[in-house]
């Protein structure tokens, strides 16, 4: 690859983008434009629901008490209101109630005016109201000075009650509920102290203890819990959401425009136009979410100072105020790295739309996937761990809260792994990307009228030696499938008879039989496509030595997965119950039947059979062992099983491609299979027996392990084992063999010029 | 110069399973040669120049463009030609310099010698009017010298113009088949693929006749004509057709 070609594809297309419109208004304007809109619209409803007047209606003026005084020249007294509220609600003050209208028809009434606009709330003083007020007091003085036994308990209906009419569904209406409760209360704490007085009884009576609250987190720290939270998020979002449209425009666009297939008869390779597109999509991606950063933050940092400006409390009430420089410096760190990503992704998605139009509709199941994982780090339980740095994009956002908190102890714990798995995820979405740009099929991709049964027609119709990429694809999922709902449908079984049928039946019916029968349908081969043949013996021989020697580190490996990712309790008890089935099994032999030689032939038939075979139809081999991998790892459902079964999967499949033949890949499954069963049942008795076995075991927490120096020579033995079956001939399949002619073609010719 | 032998290309097809597109075609054709490939709409023209421009992989067969292999050397065979096609298009927001210039750099081509040359191409095709203006503005005639200039700029020794000249008013198709037999001139080997006949005759020093992705005639005019002993280009292509399409019809008859 050409870096100077990578360069001049990216100098061009940045200069594309920004000679078009549509990209311009997307990642300069919109954001410029957007936040201080959305500013303006907020300072205004603070304004409005600030200088908003509240016309109010008071009814049974008359009833009121002379002292304390609610009412002062037809507004509130200011004893009571704050001068802005008492500026504020305007009242209509009315002695009694209003002509012809009935106390009961009155919250009839009432509803109408604040309906028609002409009140946003009354309030209805009950005739008496000062009266029964008084009676109040006299009656508590009563009980005050009675004795206890003849003490009358003071009945609910002496206590007067105003009414207060509002309709919570209009905002208006709210707002003046909201000021006239306030104004109500502090007349009714007035009353209160008045009364308490007459009794002579100290107003702090009421308050016999205050807490006080102390928040020990700094205020810049205070602000930084605030920020990592919704910083991150916001940035992403913008950064994913810049990096799709341009990729749009700069694939599905050019295919639609007729300039990809001009780009292709240059000498300019593949890999180097998608690089170059790749670094113009991460530009604009970065370009959009540090453009919105700026805004919203100086939209927010103008805001904020504006409404303290208009005497809010608001930046205490929120806690914001600007975020922390350090916090804007590591966040443009870790856009690089997440704009990466997403770049990819969309620019393999991109490649693989037909039109713009088609391009936009992936959008959708883009952001589905991606939320989920930027929503993740925002839940209040969510802290950083082994476990979470391993999950992408959530891994670092994570990561980057840390950083914003100041938590850089944590910080260098796990910026390994956060930044392992991201910069995998985004070679594996930069290979995806690269291979939409070698297909053909993909390049120029007719639009075909497709339908299931057609299609599954064609694929029995149209089947080739080996099973195609599709089949593979469609017999993993299949199984995946099948294993899902036979997991609910069965419980699983208490008695070792049930427990062994159970286990052969599903494996047999439920793996090996469907594989099976996809091979004898879906390909012209099936015995080619199972792997069928005769394997030299030497070969099955060293497969079975592979599993011994690399016994030890597997074992070790299963350990290290639980420590990261602990299993649950539910998992734990399902566990003890599955040991407690094994204990009783007649005899080894039976045990190793079940659990050992039939998974290894049903499992092998299925993964390394059929789906490799199809897979490898990419033309890439160690894609095509991984991809099996995987399925073979998530077949085993319990996650922790399915991380180590996904290694001892790529081993597998190393074998089977190597030798060609199933055979040294069920024996490797066998032989890797009995010696667990054999740790678990037979190693023990044998160190009580002779403890000298123990420099090669140890007992742990998770039962027996091998000693550190078992695993290592175990290592060492097994590399030189893999390198054996590394110098085997194996077969290519032809896209595999083209693959390889294209990697070696000579790197370039002189130019002329 | 351009060798293709039993040169096949079928695609998956939902419906009819497999769609033979080239069918076994071999053709050669040499330096300071225009070889014809002449054929109605979906003879297979494109489907075999996208081959030979390596965007494309045969199904079967080689084809080898100065010595260089389609299938497992495409970035080697890229630097041998010049592709113009009716798919090839410029870009909207490109000046006609900042395009040929664009592709001159991914050729490697050094920014002197790149100005120099450009400078002779903008000359030659009459194209300094047009210099600065951007695709979206030009016409058809101008996209297409632009479209010329982009294939000559690191002067190949094979040219391969797929149906070039449609959709160009009389003029602009005049200009750009007087280009050609320039280019010719040089000494470079250049593919025409066409279905307009009058084409073939003024242009081409040897063609032939495809159908329904097989090669039905192949030769000079002359040799075709003595051959099939018809003089007139049109009426030998009709006749070549309609018996191919009769035989095809014929076997098929047989077979139901």
């Amino acid at each position: 690859m050409k870096w100077a070609n990578v360069k001049w594809i990216y100098l061009r297309e940045v200069r594309d983008q920004l000679r078009d419109r549509r990209t311009l208004f997307t990642i300069a304007v919109l954001p410029v434009l957007l936040y201080p809109l959305l500013g303006m619209t907020f300072l205004q409803v603070a304004q409005f629901s600030r200088e908003h007047t509240t016309p109010v209606l008071v009814l049974g003026a008359n009833s009121l008490p002379e002292t304390p005084r609610l009412l002062h020249e037809q507004k509130f007294d200011t004893n009571f209101a704050s001068e802005r509220d008492a500026k504020l609600l305007e009242l209509t003050i009315e002695s009694g109630l209003p002509e012809r209208v009935a106390l009961e028809d009155l919250p009839a009434w009432a509803e109408q005016q604040i309906q028609e606009g002409t009140y946003d709330a009354v309030i209805y003083f009950p005739d008496e109201f000062a009266q029964k007020l008084n009676d109040f007091r006299a009656r508590m003085q009563q009980e005050h000075s009675a004795d206890e036994a003849a003490r009358p308990e003071t009945a609910e209906e002496a206590i007067p009650e105003p009414e207060l009419f509002v309709n919570t569904a209009n905002d208006k209406s709210r707002m003046a509920r909201d000021r006239v409760d306030s104004v109500l209360s502090r007349w009714r704490d007035s009353i209160v102290v008045d009364n308490l007085r007459d009794r002579r009884i100290p107003s702090v009576a009421t308050k016999p203890f205050k807490v006080v609250s102390t928040d020990v987190a700094r205020e810049r720290s205070r602000r930084a819990a605030v920020w990592s939270k919704i910083l991150p998020f916001i940035v992403l979002i913008w950064a994913l959401t810049g990096a799709f449209y341009p990729a749009i425009d700069l694939c599905a666009g050019e295919k639609e425009r007729g300039t990809l297939e001009t780009l292709l008869c240059s000498p300019a390779e593949r890999s180097e136009i998608a690089w170059g597109k790749l670094l113009t999509i991460m530009t604009f991606s970065m370009a959009t979410s540090v453009l919105n950063l700026l805004s919203m933050g100086m939209t927010g940092a103008f805001v904020v100072s504006r409404i303290a400006m208009l005497g809010g409390d608001a930046t205490t009430k929120l806690a914001i105020g600007t975020p922390p420089a350090t916090a804007v410096f590591w966040l443009l760190l870790a856009l690089l790295p997440l704009s990466a990503l997403f770049s990819a992704v969309s620019l393999a998605i991109a490649a693989f739309a037909k039109s713009s139009k088609e391009g936009q509709y992936y959008l959708m199941p883009v952001l589905m996937i991606t939320l989920p994982l930027m929503m993740l780090p925002m839940m209040p339980t969510t802290e950083l761990d082994l476990g979470m740095s391993l999950i992408p994009v959530a891994g670092v956002m994570l990561l980057l809260q840390s950083l914003i908190e100041g938590q850089y102890l944590e910080v260098a714990r796990y910026i390994l792994p956060v930044m392992g798995v991201t910069l995998l995820c985004c070679l594996l979405a930069m290979r995806w990307a690269i291979d939409q740009f070698n297909k053909e099929s993909v390049l120029f991709r007719e639009s075909e009228q497709w339908g299931l049964g057609i299609w599954l027609r064609s694929m029995v119709r149209d089947r080739r030696e080996t099973p195609s990429l599709a089949a593979a694809l469609m017999c993993g999922v299949l199984l995946l499938l099948i294993r899902f709902f036979a997991s609910f449908m069965f419980a699983m079984p208490t008695t070792w008879e049930g427990f062994a049928m159970s286990t052969v039946i599903s494996l047999v019916a439920f793996i090996a039989v469907p594989a099976i029968m996809m091979s004898m349908l879906l390909a012209r081969s099936p015995t080619k496509t199972l792997l069928l043949r005769s394997a030299r013996l030497d070969a099955t021989a060293m497969a079975a030595l592979l599993a011994l020697t690399l016994h030890p580190a597997n074992v070790a490996m299963g350990v290290l997965v639980q420590k990261v990712y602990p299993y649950s309790t539910d998992i734990l008890e399902q566990l003890k119950a599955f040991e407690s089935v094994i204990n009783g099994a007649p005899n080894l032999w039976v045990l190793l039947l079940v659990l050992a030689v039939t998974p290894a032939i049903c499992e092998e038939i299925a993964f390394r059979g059929f789906i490799l075979s199809g897979m490898r139809h990419m033309g890439h081999k160690w894609v095509a062992i991984l991809v099996t991998s995987v399925f073979f790892g998530a077949a085993h459902m319990i996650l922790q099983q399915s991380l180590t079964a996904c290694v001892v999967g790529m081993v597998l499949g190393y074998l089977a491609v190597q030798t060609g033949s199933l055979l040294p890949s069920i024996a490797y499954h066998l032989t890797h299979n009995s010696l667990s069963m054999v740790m678990a049942i037979c190693v023990p008795k044998l160190i009580e027996a002779y403890p000298g076995l123990s420099f090669l075991f140890s007992d742990g927490e998770t039962g027996t392990l091998y000693q550190w120096p078992a695993i290592a020579v175990g290592a060492v033995l097994a590399l030189g084992i893999l390198n054996w079956f590394r110098n085997l001939p194996y077969e290519h399949t032809k896209e595999e063999s083209l693959q390889e002619a294209l990697d070696h073609q000579s790197a370039g010719l002189p130019v002329k010029s | 110069m351009i060798h293709v032998r039993e040169l096949t290309k079928s695609y998956a097809d939902l419906r009819r399973g497999s769609f033979v597109a080239v069918d076994s075609i071999s053709f050669d054709a040499a330096p300071g040669q225009i070889y014809g490939l002449l054929g109605p709409n979906g003879a297979g023209k494109t489907t075999a120049l996208r081959i030979l421009s390596t965007m494309l992989q045969p199904t079967s067969g080689t084809a080898t463009i100065n010595g260089y292999d389609v299938l497992t050397q495409p970035a080697l065979v890229r630097r041998q030609i010049g592709y113009v096609s009716m798919n090839t298009a410029v870009y909207d927001r490109m000046t006609a310099w900042e395009m040929v210039e664009y592709f001159g750099r991914l050729y490697g081509i050094e920014a002197e010698n790149l100005c120099e040359r450009m400078e002779t191409i903008f000359e030659r095709l009459q194209m300094n009017e047009i210099r600065n203006l951007l695709g979206a503005k030009m016409s058809t005639g101008m996209k297409q010298k632009v479209s010329i200039a982009r294939a000559i700029v690191h002067d190949p020794p094979v040219l391969i113009f797929d149906e070039a000249t449609s959709g160009l008013d009389v003029l602009v198709a005049r200009a750009l088949l007087k280009t050609v037999m320039e280019l010719r001139e040089q000494g470079k080997c250049i593919v025409f693929s066409t279905h307009i006949m009058r084409e073939v005759e003024r242009l081409c020093d040897r063609i032939a006749i495809l159908h329904r992705g097989h090669i039905l005639a192949e030769g000079t005019l002359s040799e075709l004509a003595e051959r099939h002993n018809e003089s007139d280009l049109e009426e030998l292509f009709f006749r070549l057709i309609s018996e191919h399409d009769e035989k095809q019809h014929g076997l098929l008859a047989t077979v139901l």
